[in-house]
């Protein structure tokens, strides 16, 4: 089939066509014209024309064109899905839908700068499209924390927001679970980050921290955890104490030094010592 | 001048080769291969090795490759230091530096997993980098509605 809509295309009419071509008429042409020649053109190509206000192919309500391909063929790929939202997102101008669609809206902004021709346009566009579908399909979950972590977070939000009553909430319960894995994995959290995945202001979470974590604040909970996992590994001779300051998350032995006897009263040495001692005195 | 960095390229090792041949050496060649063997090959073939740890032309702290380029280059384009910042997000982990950089990280990523040929990947990367040029300097405050654009 043919299809036709108005010329210099930004996002709805590169995505449409990347649609119309990978999942529902491999052998579709487009053609792009000035606005007012969409309906009569249509007519002499025979061509279905597609968004602009009128015709089935369109937007309705909030939902882009592209959603309306999606709906209309049934297609039920969970990758399409979300590509959808950053379409809608970036066509819509409302770059809130999803966090991809600013950037995907800079480029597509940029390329039609670019390529004034808009067959050429869409060759480009197609690969924009392509790309991002086997990001959307294979590559998610692999995204820039390689951290499953931050999808559990939302989970527990999603929780905390279901759960509201009751004296501690669920969510407080789970972050000190999953703090405590990260703990044991990595050591880089960050409340920013942490309400970043929460989706609650940094200021909030700083706020509410203390009131369900032993009336500790953010960083003197992380820091606590920290140090009781370098005293575990303090009860193990094979790490050097360069060492376990860098797996309990220390720039530095003599940051981890000046924490440690903060904490404990004694210096990491002195007391991998004592629990040396108090090891021999017990075999014995 | 030829640089030469590891192979399979997503973001700092595509927008460094754009930065370079736009701003810096419009006839730098571009060379990628196995991480272990970009310092031997970079004697071998006189390139100049970059972002990978122990060269010069690497990441600085939170800073990523980009960045050192505009800085060490004296690069005045405010237009680049916006894309700094996209690439840096794109490229460290740190989406919240800038709003396009989850969606530059989606689009490379793709890319990188569609393209298996790092040549290919860069001309098409090039194109990529084109317009978050372009958009940067001439289009960032333009908005798209459906209103607006009929």
């Amino acid at each position: 089939m043919r299809w036709i809509t108005r010329e210099r295309p930004k996002i709805d009419r590169i995505a449409c066509p990347w649609l119309i071509r990978r999942f529902v008429d491999q052998e579709a042409e487009f053609i792009y014209v000035p606005f007012e020649e969409v309906i009569p053109k249509s007519k002499e190509f025979d061509a279905i024309p597609f968004d602009l206000p009128g015709v089935e192919y369109t937007h309705y309500g909030d939902e882009c064109t592209f959603d309306y391909i999606v709906k209309k063929h049934k297609l039920d790929d969970p990758a399409l899905k979300v590509m959808a939202v950053i379409v809608r997102g970036a066509d819509t101008d409302r770059h809130d839908l999803a966090s991809q669609s600013s950037g995907l809206w800079a480029i597509s902004a940029g390329l039609s700068h670019n390529v004034k021709d808009d067959s050429l346009l869409l060759e480009k566009g197609m690969m924009v499209y392509d790309a991002l579908y086997s990001w959307a399909k294979y590559l998610q979950n692999e995204k820039h924390t390689q951290n499953p972590i931050e999808n559990l977070l939302l989970d527990v939000y999603k929780k905390f927001l279901k759960h509201k009553s009751g004296k501690i909430p669920e969510w407080a319960k789970e972050l000190k679970d999953i703090i405590q894995d990260q703990i044991d994995t990595n050591l880089s959290l960050s409340l920013r980050e942490l309400s970043e995945s929460l989706n609650v202001h940094p200021s909030y979470l700083s706020r509410e921290f203390s009131k369900y974590f032993d009336d500790l604040s953010f960083g003197d909970y992380i820091r606590k955890l920290r140090i009781e996992k370098s005293i575990i590994l303090l009860d193990d001779p094979k790490h050097t104490l360069a060492e376990i300051a860098y797996l309990t998350g220390f720039s530095d032995q003599s940051h981890f030094n000046r924490i440690f006897k903060k904490y404990t009263g004694k210096n990491p040495s002195e007391y991998r010592k004592s629990l040396l001692k108090s090891k021999t005195d017990t075999n014995r | 001048m030829k640089w030469i960095t590891r192979e399979r390229p997503k973001i700092d090792r595509i927008a460094c080769p754009w930065l370079i041949r736009n701003f810096v050496d419009h006839k730098a060649k571009f060379i990628y291969v196995p991480k272990e063997d970009v310092f031997a090959k970079a004697e071998e073939l006189d390139a100049i090795p970059y972002d990978i740890p122990g060269a010069e032309y690497s990441h600085e702290g939170e800073f990523c490759t980009f960045d050192y380029i505009i800085r060490r280059h004296q690069l005045a384009d405010p237009a680049l230091d916006q894309i700094a910042l996209i690439v840096r997000g794109a490229d460290t982990d740190r989406f919240d530096l800038a709003p396009q950089a989850a969606g530059l990280w989606a689009i490379s990523a793709g890319l990188s997993h569609n393209i298996k040929d790092d040549h290919e990947q860069l001309v098409l990367g090039m194109k990529i980098y084109d317009a978050l040029y372009s958009w940067a300097r001439y289009v960032h405050n333009e908005k798209h509605t459906w209103s607006s654009k009929i």
